[in-house]
């Protein structure tokens, strides 16, 4: 058993002006997914802009305090407190900005139908605050542990060959960018796009 | 609802009493949005003091996150007492004794939860607690709807018997009794034996024919 106050969540700042609250990371939950979101000031993204098309979530927005002025499906709706939408369509865009300050939305997700995977997005927003420093041993740390949970997962595999490139690490990277290619091809093209792999661009067996 | 999406508020949520008046008061989420990935619903007491989440243990295998929305509540979780102000997350594993009662007027708990590892279906338990609270609002079709929506699970039939227990018809409460008996000969024996609701039928022969 344990508890925490919203507010003691660990705060991850993304590039998009919002604040991860990790909550399933935080309990080690693995029946569903759920977590917490703040904005870095009023007027920016409280829920970042997305569909759920990659994992087929059906997905529950929900204000815990504050107001954010939500965008769904083309669709302004401010929701106070106590208000939610829920998403069926993982097709929809959605995003939410805060409109108080201290504004809270916790969001509910999952694939109905099919027990829950964590998904490995959460473990890229974990590592951001290494990557920004650029602390890459933390950041690949981060990255292997999800791994030991989910050892195919080709995003996860790619995004471990970005910090071990970037850390200096050329085989690694070159192992882990192969096996992150066997898995989905299309990971290849992305690699020729992704600036992290400029330092190991020219070595033998980059694809 | 607009296609793909609906949006709701907590306060419009359906209010369903339990068994008795300290019980926990049930606002379901889930089948209120239709939402499918796992169980979420909230919770009110009807006076502060009173339960705003049962004493259980979730033997079932569902893990459970519990998020005070509004007020203040306090649980104990194995034993040990934790205040809880709005926006407190406790979360509890499976297996784990669990309750909380609201420390202040108008508390709601978000209940989340399933099992790891599994498929989420709805459980019967919903069913059941709407149905108690539509037969003590006066409402004689719930017992139907209730047997009709779990005709193949002892547990309908239980609740039922209890309700026309309380309700003092005995005839209906050991038709009910016999038909979970039929349906699982062992779970209503040992729930019954210790269940208070079946009180009025404790000198009847009929009871010692059933439960012993």
């Amino acid at each position: 058993m344990s508890s925490v106050h919203v507010d003691d969540l660990a705060r991850i700042a993304m590039p998009d002006g919002f604040v991860w609250r990790p909550i399933r990371r935080h309990f080690g939950i693995r029946a569903f997914g759920v977590n917490a979101y703040t904005a870095a000031e009023v007027g920016k993204h409280v829920v970042e802009r997305h569909t759920e098309n990659t994992y087929g979530h059906e997905e529950i927005y929900l204000v815990l305090r504050g107001r954010a002025l939500f965008t769904v499906d083309g669709n302004e709706h401010e929701l106070a407190a106590g208000q939610l939408v829920c998403v069926h369509d993982p097709a929809i865009k959605r995003e939410a900005v805060a409109l108080d300050e201290d504004t809270v939305v916790l969001a509910f997700g999952g694939k109905p139908g099919v027990a829950h995977e964590t998904t490995p997005w959460e473990a890229m927003f974990a590592a951001n605050p290494a990557y920004l420093a650029e602390d890459w041993d933390e950041a690949i740390r981060i990255h292997e542990e999800a791994l030991e949970e989910r050892p195919d997962n080709a995003p996860l595999l790619f995004n471990l060959a970005c910090m071990e490139a970037r850390g200096g690490r050329t085989l690694d990277a070159l192992l882990h960018l192969k096996r992150a290619v066997e898995l989905d091809p299309k990971w290849a093209g992305e690699a020729a796009r992704d600036s992290d792999f400029d330092s190991i661009r020219s070595e033998p067996g980059f694809p | 609802m607009a296609d793909g999406y609906e949006i709701v508020s907590i306060d419009d949520l359906d209010r369903y009493d339990g068994w008795v008046k300290e019980d926990p008061v049930l606002r379901p989420l889930r089948r209120r949005v239709g939402f499918r990935p796992f169980g979420l619903n909230c919770w009110e007491a009807n006076a502060v003091g009173g339960h705003i989440i049962a004493s259980h243990s979730e033997v079932g295998g569902d893990e459970e996150l519990y998020i005070v929305l509004r007020g203040r509540a306090t649980f104990t979780v194995a034993g040990e007492t934790i205040d809880a102000p709005a926006g407190t997350l406790v979360h509890v594993p499976a297996g784990t004794p669990r309750q909380a009662v609201a420390a202040e007027e108008e508390t709601i708990v978000l209940a989340a939860g399933a099992k790891p590892g599994e498929a989420f279906e709805p459980k019967g338990w919903e069913d059941f607690h709407i149905a108690v609270a539509r037969f003590r609002a006066g409402d004689a079709g719930a017992i139907d709807d209730m047997l009709a929506q779990h005709a193949h699970e002892w547990q309908g039939f239980y609740n039922a018997a209890c309700l026309e227990a309380l309700d003092g018809n005995a005839d209906r409460a050991f038709d009910h009794l016999r038909r979970a008996l039929a349906l699982d000969p062992k779970a209503p024996r040992e729930y019954a034996a210790g269940d208070q609701d079946f009180a009025s039928l404790h000198d009847d022969q009929r009871w010692k024919d059933l439960i012993g």
